[in-house]
């Protein structure tokens, strides 16, 4: 249940409803209401408000006049309300950063009315011009044919076969997915899919498929309900605690931690679920010295303070040779 | 009741953008019906009223009337500083603007006012209003409105960066691997910069007037990359990587990078480089399976960053 509107809320759709009346006299007051999303009943409550607007001197003609007579409306002597409030800097970046980020999804028409209807906007907001656009929202590289590919499988519910590199196993394999949604989050596309080698749900970076194929299959798997998340770590997975000195804090900032306490030096120690082996090597070594393991350590089981200078030494045997 | 007061919003508005002059307060209490008569509740009254449609983005102004003497402040709305200059947009480039705003989710933003303004959904009717699902959402930093403010008025502003204070001419935003970015000309080190803005601490100060900045940025619709962020000249540096790794990497260097195809499929990829670092990151999140190749000064210094963790010296943080 939506809540009451305020006085706020209904002036701002009375500042945008009447220039559109203005502009389009004798309109259907059923087509007005849809068009702006209201009940017919609170659109004539709202025109109702209009008869008692006006200028000095109030006199008839510099008093508000509408009239709705066989299911249609006018508007007359709204001159001051002739035209709509400009867009706040909140509203025109959203519309330009929408039209943009939908604009840079491979497969959109980089011509078609959403390119044209961005150019009109930028230009009515003093910005643009021809050589440059002032919002560039992008989500990530993806190679156009296989999110085509993929966009497609989700929207017929059909199959596809992957070609995938896993970063994190370091490994490649073809793989039949079911997709169920594509979608773009934190810089990268993914496809939230059932995967028939895992014989699970799992998420695949859209940018690490190297080829799809669609089966034409039918799937027979529907989707989970709540749909997938980038790593959702389990009980099971392993921890991590680190010292991160204050040029790591960015690790705080793009993984989910469990356990966050300041450090004296201006640095953190954190606690991190481990997705996989090689996706622990790959943060230690770019740490560096940025980064100490404080658990597991030497003296407990799961002991990974070995792990970083391995990975390190087959790093430099490349270098080495 | 809420009517009384939509009533008299409306009124307040259309008195204050028929105006040609600034209207005192009392003009106002004497012009404007629905104000209390006692005069500090109305001007409880007004002061609220006034917050009420500042924050909706109506542009009411307070200037000193002329011949007053103490001088008294004066109200008025510029018409030009109100009224949207109208895009012109077909009915189907409208029904364009609503599709993508669905599809792209601005997160907190209340889009539905803003295709309000610019006449409504365009579709015929339901029938024709397609079913779309997000599929993308953009986040939303606190002082994107006041840069992307700046830009379109071509305001300098000023703003403290990793412990500096730059002061900027600001040309664009850009939304790439889930961060905004800031990028525009750098008066204090005369070229042109990127910024992440959660790196900026604190607000943005305007620091120049409207229409101060006409400059446009350098090259528009570029990828910002890392290793391309930071003062100073670029190094170019080479790095060599395995055919298994090839193709994601090559989707992950935009920007200005050079890349040849060996015959085994692996790449040599040639990168301007004025961050270091973040080249090495790069570099590294491949494990054995790259190398920094040239220049020999940039490939000693991977070298001794490995061979110290190597030795397990790597530590103290």
């Amino acid at each position: 249940m939506a809540r009451k509107p305020t006085a706020a809320d209904r002036i701002r759709r009375v500042l945008a409803i009447v220039p559109w009346i203005v502009a389009n006299p004798g309109s259907p007051v059923v087509e007005v209401a849809r068009r702006f999303d209201i009940d017919e009943a609170d659109l004539v409550a709202d025109l109702d408000v209009l008869w008692m607007v006006g200028i000095p001197p109030y006199t008839p003609d510099a008093l508000v006049e509408v009239t709705i007579e066989d299911g249609r409306v006018w508007i007359h002597y709204a001159d001051f309300f002739s035209r709509p409030l400009k867009l706040t800097p909140d509203q025109g970046l959203a519309l330009l950063a929408s039209s943009d980020g939908l604009l840079s999804v491979p497969g959109t028409d980089p011509e078609g009315p959403l390119a044209r209807a961005l150019t009109k906007l930028q230009h009515s907001l003093g910005v643009g011009g021809d050589d440059a656009a002032v919002v560039d929202v992008d989500f990530g590289s993806a190679d156009a044919d296989v999110l085509a590919t993929l966009r497609t499988a989700a929207a017929e519910g059909t199959e596809v076969e992957i070609d995938y590199f896993s970063f994190n196993r370091n490994e490649r394999s073809v793989r039949v997915i079911a997709p169920w949604r594509v979608v773009a989050q934190e810089g990268a596309w993914y496809v939230d899919a059932y995967c028939h080698r895992a014989e699970a749900e799992r998420l695949f970076r859209v940018d690490r498929v190297e080829s799809a194929v669609a089966t034409g299959e039918v799937s027979a798997m529907k989707p989970s309900s709540d749909g997938g998340t980038t790593f959702s770590p389990t009980t099971t997975s392993p921890r991590v605690t680190l010292d991160l000195s204050p040029d790591a804090l960015w690790v705080a900032e793009t993984y989910p931690c469990e356990q966050v306490e300041d450090l004296k030096n201006g640095g953190r120690r954190v606690t991190l679920a481990v997705s996989a082996d090689a996706w622990l090597e790959r943060l230690l070594v770019r740490l560096g010295p940025n980064a100490v393991v404080v658990a597991p350590t030497a003296d407990e089981a799961a002991d990974v303070s070995g792990v970083a200078p391995a990975a390190a030494q087959r790093i430099l045997a490349r270098y080495l040779s | 009741m809420a009517t009384n007061k939509l009533e008299r919003l409306l009124k307040l508005i259309a008195v204050l953008l028929d105006s040609t002059r600034p209207l005192s307060a009392e003009d106002i209490r004497e012009n404007v019906e629905g104000y209390p008569d006692d005069k500090v509740a109305f001007r409880r009254a007004f002061e609220r009223d006034k917050d009420e449609i500042r924050e909706m983005g109506v542009p009411l102004k307070v200037v000193p009337i002329p011949a007053t003497d103490p001088p008294l402040d004066g109200y008025l709305i510029p018409a030009d500083e109100y009224y949207l200059a109208d895009p012109g947009l077909e009915p189907e480039e409208l029904a364009a603007l609503h599709l993508a705003s669905m599809a792209v989710r601005f997160e907190g933003s209340a889009n539905a006012e803003a295709l309000w303004k610019l006449g409504g959904q365009g579709f015929a009717d339901d029938d024709s209003r397609p079913d779309v699902d997000s599929i993308a959402s953009v986040p939303v930093d606190p002082r994107l409105s006041r840069l992307f403010g700046a830009i379109t008025a071509g305001t300098p502003v000023s703003f403290e960066y990793r412990d500096e204070t730059r002061t900027m001419e600001p040309a664009r935003l850009d939304f790439q691997r889930g961060r905004w970015y800031l990028t525009g000309h750098d008066r204090d080190r005369d070229g042109e910069r990127n910024f992440r803005l959660d790196r900026i601490d604190g607000d943005i100060t305007i620091v120049g007037e409207p229409g101060d900045v006409t400059r446009r940025p350098e090259r528009a619709g570029r990828r910002i990359v890392t290793w391309e962020m930071g003062d100073g000249d670029p190094v170019m540096v080479v790095l060599r990587i395995d055919a298994s790794h090839a193709g994601w990497a090559q989707r992950q260097m935009h920007g200005d990078a050079e890349i040849v195809t060996e015959d085994d499929g692996a790449i040599l990829a040639t990168l301007p480089v004025k961050n270091e670092e973040a080249v090495r990151s790069f570099v590294l999140d491949f494990l054995e399976h790259a190398e920094v190749v040239s220049p020999p000064d940039v490939r000693q210094r991977t070298i001794d960053w490995l061979e110290a963790i190597a030795a397990g010296t790597g530590g103290e943080a």
